[in-house]
C-alpha cells in the first residue's frame, strides 16, 4: 500500500532539487544525460506501479513505450497530425493497447505473467520491425518536438527540452501517486496482497488489473512520446524486450514498490552507464555485479537501502530483518 | 435466504459433496458440525462459486447464482471467512477492514479519491472492529497481532462487506477453549437479520450459537434438525466421537 513518509518527500525534493540544478548549470552533453534519465525515470515509473503495488511483473513496458514513441512518430508525420494531437493520440493508443494487454493477461501470475508480456512486447516489436509505414530496420527520422513558441518556449533549445521532461516527469510522478492512493490503487494493492480474498469480497479483479496496467501503460506511453522527440529519430532497437529487460533491472536497483526508489535507480544507470562504457567495453558486466550486490544485501534496492539506514539510525528500535517489508509499507 | 438443491461434487474418485440440500431463512444460525474430511469446506466452497458443482443449485435472497463467478456473488450479499487465514498479510487491521468495506461501498475502483479515507469506509471500519473486538489493534499489521486476533480480523474482514449471509468456516480453529467461548459470545451479539452459516467442528461450542444443525458425513447431510434434537441423535454421537476417537 503506498505511503509517502517525511523521509521520501525529503528524497524527492532532493532529487528534483539536483535535477534543476543540472539542468541550469550542465552544458550540452551533461542535459543529455540529464534528459536520458528523465525519460528513463517515466518509464521504471510506469513499471513500479504495476510490479511493486500490483506485483505485475512487465516484460513489455519498452514495448509500451514504443508504442508510444513510433505512434508519435508516424501520426505526426506519415498522417500529418499537429504534435500535439499526434502526442494525445499515441498516448491514448498506448493505453488502450495497455489496458487490452493487462486484461489478458490478468488471469496469468509470476512466470507466466512475465512469459506473457514478453510474449506481447515481441509481437509489437516484431510487428514495427516488419511493417513498411514503421520503416522496418532503417526506423523513422524527421520527427518534431512540440512548439511551444506561442508561450515563449523553444523546445528546440537543449536545456528547454530537458526542463521540460523534468515539468512532464513531475507529473507523472503526481499522476501515478494520485493513482496508488485512490480505491482503485488500494484495490489493485489488495489484490497484490491476497488476490483470492479481493475476489471473495465482491472485486472483480481483472477490471482492477487492466485499468492500473493501462494506466502505467500511458505513463510509458508519454515516456515514449518524449523520447521520440528527444532523438527526434526511431528505430525498432527501442522496443527491443532488452529496454524492458533494463527498465526491470533499474526498478530492482532502485527500490521496488517504493516509487521514489526507481528514479534514484534511473538517475544510477544511465551515470554509470556513460561513466563506465567511456572507460570499458564490458560495462555490462560492472553493472550486472552491482545488480547481484544489490539482490543479495536483501535490501529493497538502494533507495531501500538508505531508507532502513537512515530508520536505523533515527529510531532506538531494533531493525526488522525483512527489509522488503519495511521499505514498502512504510 | 440461502438454499442448495442436490448440490453434488467429485474429485475423480472422491465423491465429496452427495445430493446435499440445504434451506437457511433470513437470519438463522444454522451450525455446520461433521468429522474432519466430511466436505465442509468443498460445501461451503460450492455455496460461494470458487468450485462448480457438478451438478445442484445455489439460491441466494431467491435468486439462481449457480452460474454467477464468485464476486458477483459476494456483492449480491454472500461473504465467507476461511478456515485457514486469508488475510492481507503486510497491511495494517484497518487497511484489511477498509479493503473490504470499500468495495461494499463501491469505492474500490474509484480513481478520484482514496477509499480507505471515505467517511463511509471508515465508518464500517469502526463498527466491524467493534463488533469483533479489534479496535486495539486497528494500527497493527497481521504480522504482529497474535493468531487469535487473526481468527477474529478474518471474520471481520468477511463482515466488512455488510452481506446478507455470512459463512464461517471454522471460526475458532487452532484457537484454546477459553478464546472459543469468547469468540462464540461475540458471533452471538451480530445483528439478528444477519443468516450464519457455520462450521465448527466442536459440539458444545456449536449449540452455543445454532438454531439449527446440519450434520455431514462422507458428504451427505445426515442430520437436518434442532440442537436438542441433534444432542440426543445416536447416529450423531456415533459418528462424531468415532471421528473424535480417530483423530
Ligand atoms: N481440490 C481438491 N482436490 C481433491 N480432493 C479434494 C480437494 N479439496 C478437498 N478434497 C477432498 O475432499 C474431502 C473433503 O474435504 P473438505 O471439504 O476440506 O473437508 P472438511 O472441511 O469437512 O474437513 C477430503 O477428502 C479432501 O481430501
Ligand atoms: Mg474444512
Amino acid at each position: 500500500m503506498f505511503h509517502h513518509t517525511p523521509f521520501r518527500y525529503a528524497a524527492l525534493v532532493l532529487l528534483a532539487s539536483g535535477a534543476l540544478f543540472q539542468a541550469f548549470t550542465a552544458q550540452y552533453f551533461g542535459l543529455e544525460i540529464l534528459t536520458e534519465i528523465l525519460i528513463l525515470a517515466m518509464l521504471v515509473l510506469a513499471l513500479d506501479m504495476v510490479a511493486g503495488f500490483g506485483g505485475m511483473v512487465s516484460l513489455c513496458h519498452g514495448a509500451l513505450m514504443g508504442v508510444g514513441a513510433y505512434g508519435y512518430a508516424v501520426l505526426s508525420t506519415t498522417a500529418g497530425l499537429t504534435p500535439p494531437v499526434a502526442m494525445a493520440a499515441a498516448v491514448g493508443i498506448t493505453a488502450g493497447i495497455s489496458w487490452v494487454i493487462g486484461a489478458i493477461c490478468s488471469r496469468s501470475h509470476g512466470i507466466y505473467f512475465i512469459m506473457a508480456t514478453l510474449a506481447f512486447g515481441q509481437m509489437a516489436y516484431s510487428y514495427v520491425f516488419e511493417a513498411p509505414i514503421f520503416g522496418g530496420d532503417d526506423g523513422l527520422g524527421g520527427i518534431e518536438r512540440l512548439d511551444l513558441s506561442f508561450i515563449g518556449v523553444d523546445l528546440n533549445d537543449t536545456r528547454t527540452f530537458a526542463l521540460f521532461c523534468l515539468v512532464t516527469l513531475a507529473a507523472m510522478y503526481g499522476l501515478a501517486v494520485m493513482i496508488l492512493r485512490s480505491g482503485l490503487g488500494r484495490s489493485f494493492s489488495g489484490v497484490m496482497h491476497n488476490e483470492q480474498r479481493m475476489r471473495a469480497l465482491g472485486l472483480t479483479v481483472w477490471r482492477i488489473k487492466a485499468d492500473v496496467f493501462g494506466l502505467s501503460g500511458m505513463i510509458a506511453g508519454v515516456a515514449g512520446v518524449l523520447a521520440a522527440q528527444h532523438i527526434m529519430y526511431i528505430s525498432p532497437g527501442l522496443m527491443a524486450w532488452t529496454v524492458s529487460g533494463e527498465a526491470l533491472v533499474v526498478v530492482i536497483l532502485g527500490g521496488l514498490g517504493t516509487l521514489v526508489g526507481p528514479l534514484v535507480g534511473a538517475a544510477v544507470f544511465v551515470v554509470l552507464k556513460h561513466e563506465l562504457s567511456s572507460l570499458t567495453t564490458y560495462w555490462h558486466l560492472i553493472v550486472g555485479v552491482i545488480l547481484i550486490g544489490v539482490v543479495m544485501s536483501r535490501a529493497n534496492g538502494i533507495f531501500g537501502f538508505i531508507e532502513n539506514s537512515f530508520a536505523a539510525r533515527s529510531k532506538t528500535t531494533e531493525i526488522n530483518p525483512k527489509a522488503m517489508e519495511v521499505t514498502k509499507d512504510a | 435466504m440461502l438454499e442448495t438443491r442436490n448440490l453434488d461434487k467429485s474429485f475423480g474418485a472422491v465423491h465429496v459433496t452427495r445430493d446435499v440440500s440445504l434451506k437457511l431463512e433470513r437470519g438463522e444460525r444454522r451450525v455446520i458440525l461433521g468429522p474432519n474430511g466430511a466436505g465442509k469446506t468443498t460445501l461451503f466452497n460450492q455455496l460461494v462459486g470458487e468450485l462448480t458443482p457438478d451438478s445442484g443449485t445455489v439460491n441466494l435472497a431467491g435468486e439462481d447464482v449457480t452460474a454467477l463467478p464468485v464476486a458477483k456473488r459476494a456483492r449480491q450479499g454472500l461473504s465467507r471467512s476461511y478456515q485457514k487465514n486469508t488475510l492481507f498479510d503486510g497491511l495494517t487491521v484497518e487497511e484489511n477492514l477498509g479493503l473490504a468495506a470499500a468495495i461494499h461501498t463501491g469505492n474500490a475502483t474509484t480513481l478520484w479519491s482514496d477509499s480507505l479515507g471515505k467517511a463511509e469506509v471508515r465508518e464500517i471500519v469502526k463498527d466491524v472492529a467493534n463488533q469483533v473486538d479489534l479496535m486495539p489493534f486497528l494500527h497493527a499489521k497481521v504480522s504482529q497481532i497474535s493468531y487469535g486476533v487473526r481468527r477474529q480480523l478474518e471474520v471481520g474482514v468477511a463482515l466488512a462487506t455488510r452481506p446478507l449471509v455470512l459463512l464461517m468456516d471454522e471460526p475458532t480453529s487452532g484457537v484454546g477453549p477459553e478464546m472459543a467461548k469468547g469468540f462464540h459470545d461475540l458471533l452471538n451479539n451480530l445483528p439478528r437479520d444477519l443468516t450464519l452459516l457455520i462450521i465448527e467442528h466442536d459440539m458444545d461450542l456449536a449449540f452455543d450459537v445454532a438454531d439449527t444443525i446440519t450434520v455431514l458425513n462422507y458428504g451427505e447431510v445426515v442430520f437436518d434438525g434442532l440442537p436438542d434434537a441433534a444432542r440426543g441423535s445416536d447416529l450423531l454421537k456415533e459418528i462424531y466421537l468415532g471421528s473424535w476417537e480417530d483423530a
